[in-house]
């Protein structure tokens, strides 16, 4: 079963360890670019020295570098990625049998279909979570440098850096593999299934409502100016803490009244939404394992 | 693998298969010796894909129950899918694989594989090992997915429409493999087809299906004993005729009837002034069945329960 699972997935496999293998050298040229910007700039010196309340013009200096030009597919490749193949490689695993009949081929050899399944399952559900977790590592390193003056819990890099880019993509193939056995056709079920799971993706990427959960409302004392051009998207944030995510800004008397997610929920955030993406490809794949049971029996 | 001659190569219990609302299959009930050959004929939608996708297991029946020796297909497991080798309709084949890809597919997934007959077979047939299955003619991928279900070497050999996109002489070729196949290793092979001057030639075991029902089975030389054709005066009624009318053709003087009665009673029958009788062929027999439309046969001997009326809906095969 492993070289019949590897022979069918070898050109996937081979196509995404070459994506791998762009992302490192890419991810390792911004990384050290990155370091280099983030002494040039004087950062760990005034890090070090103030916590960041002090470093407002460096930390916009620095940004300044990072927010167009060769860094951009850092942010928007990661956003695509996990849908996408996710979705190619869910698709065709059930989708493909069903549609070009070899279903017949394959569960009649001397391996039980539950086994078939299950050995393609999870040696694919392997390999995809070792390379989220590979692409989410070489991302995470060559952000380093950003990571300690932004908001980790934007959406990016909120949306590859954790444990978020190989559940979304478990989340993805889940949905495209159960579109392939309920639609017979590998290409429908490809674009069926990266179109649900934008679905879980827009979620917790462009909304804030789910999290709010999550956040946290203080009052600030405030004087004169600091009053007036208090806003969400300061630097450093109006909490004084680098790495806050402030949502909503409110001025009353001598007092703001700010609503943020801490720098400290990053973890807890990313179980919530991790387990969103994993609760929703377990049910898929759930799904998918029954009713292929079912019909057979 | 060697088993008893006492337990049935395939054994039919009741078995029902139903799609939805509708029944693919229903009351099938017989018992095939080891190392047979058994046609499988009936209309389209009749029912025989769906008979052999029990026997291999790639179906479970709604009710009754299919063995292959004497274990059931429905329990899917290693054991009982070693015993049937399946070639599907329309051959399927991993197209993106080449040939040695998909020898390597067969000996990964079954035990008993034979990588030299597999070999050896396409060296005869002149089909390179290394071209992809795309690259290949209809013909040729027919005649992969058939090496591939002789390689397993299972004990049942179970073909749908085998020879349905080969040239005559692949045919014979093709039958002539099947035969030696069944004489050398006592293999029990089951073929549906539509070609029934083929069948003849291969089988000693026929299984006739008609919507769904079974109309006729048994062995051959058996079920030519059985059935006679009788020609009779113009206005013999049916009732007069011995055993059961199957067909019957109308002409200016006489009648001919093809009928399923026992031997002496045609003989003595036939020495009425007027009547004569001589043996059914193979073929005749065949399309005498066909011909009869299932739901008056499953209301005369079939039916159990008044469960005709569903016979002739459409159904799937």
């Amino acid at each position: 079963m492993i070289w019949v699972t590897w022979r069918q997935h070898r050109a996937q496999a081979i196509a995404m360890l070459a994506l791998l293998a762009l992302f490192g050298i890419y991810g390792i040229a911004i990384g050290l670019w990155m370091r280099s910007a983030f002494n040039a700039d004087g950062l760990p010196a005034c890090l070090a020295r103030s916590g960041g309340t002090d470093c407002g013009p460096a930390i916009a200096s620095f940004f300044s570098r990072f927010s167009r030009g060769a860094s951009v597919p850092l942010n928007v490749l990661p956003l695509i990625i996990p849908g996408f193949l996710g979705a190619v490689v869910g698709a065709p695993l059930l989708g493909a049998e069903l549609e070009r009949g070899t279903w017949q081929l394959a569960w009649s050899q001397t391996v039980p279909r539950g086994r078939w399944l299950a050995a393609k399952l999870g040696l694919v559900i392997g390999g995809l979570v070792v390379f989220g977790a590979a692409i989410s590592a070489i991302l995470t390193w060559a952000r380093g440098p950003l990571d300690e003056v932004s908001i980790r819990l934007q959406p990016p890099p909120f949306s590859y850096e954790g444990i978020q880019l190989p559940c979304s993509l478990l989340c993805a193939f889940g949905l495209a593999l159960l579109a392939g056995l309920l639609l017979r056709n590998t290409i429908a079920a490809m674009v069926v299934g990266y179109i649900a799971w934008e679905f879980p993706f827009l979620a917790a990427t462009l909304l804030t409502g789910p999290f709010q959960f999550m956040e946290t409302t203080v009052r600030i004392p405030c004087t004169g100016a600091a009053c007036t051009a208090a806003s969400t998207n300061s630097t450093p944030p109006v909490t004084g803490h680098l790495g806050d995510f402030v949502t909503s800004v409110t001025r009353s008397g001598n007092e703001l009244i700010v609503t943020y997610l801490p720098a400290g929920r990053f973890w807890p955030l990313q179980f919530v939404v991790g387990g969103m993406y994993l609760a929703i490809a377990v049910a898929a794949i759930g799904t998918a394992v029954w009713l292929l049971h079912r019909r057979t029996t | 693998m060697t088993h008893s001659r006492s337990v049935p190569a395939l054994a039919a219990d009741g078995v029902g298969k139903r799609y939805g609302h509708v029944w693919g299959l229903r009351d099938c009930t017989f018992s095939v010796p080891a190392g047979s050959v058994v046609g499988l004929v009936g209309p389209n939608g009749a029912g025989k894909t769906t008979l052999l996708a029990l026997t291999v297991g790639l179906l479970a029946p709604t009710e009754g129950e299919i063995s292959v020796f004497g274990s059931p297909s429905r329990a899917n497991t290693a054991d009982t899918l070693a015993r049937v080798s399946y070639l599907a309709q329309d051959h399927p084949l991993y197209r993106g694989f080449t040939v040695a890809d998909m020898f390597r597919f067969g000996r990964s997934l079954n035990p008993g594989w034979d990588s030299g007959l597999a070999e050896a077979r396409m060296a005869t047939l002149g089909i390179p090992l290394r071209r992809k299955v795309k690259a290949l003619s209809g013909g040729q991928q027919a005649q992969v997915a058939l090496t591939m279900a002789l390689a397993k070497r299972a004990p049942v050999l179970a073909l749908d429409e085998p020879v349905a996109s080969l040239d005559p002489l692949a045919r014979l070729d093709f039958m002539r493999d099947v035969l030696a196949a069944s004489a050398e290793t006592g293999l029990t092979v089951i073929i549906a087809s539509h070609v029934i001057a083929e069948l003849e030639r291969l089988c000693d075991w026929l299984i006739v299906l008609a919507g769904g029902r079974l109309q006729l089975a048994g062995a051959v030389d058996d079920l030519l004993a059985r059935h006679a054709v009788l020609t009779v005066p113009r206005r013999t009624p049916d009732g007069d005729v011995p055993g059961t009318t199957i067909d019957r053709a109308d002409s200016e003087r006489h009648s001919t009837l093809l009928v399923a009665a026992d031997p002496d009673l045609v003989a003595a029958a036939a020495s009425q002034p007027g009547w004569a009788h001589e043996p059914v062929g193979f073929e005749q027999l065949v399309l005498a069945y066909l011909r009869r439309p299932p739901v008056t046969l499953a209301a005369v001997s079939l039916n159990q329960g008044g469960r005709a009326g569903t016979a002739g809906t459409a159904v799937r095969s």
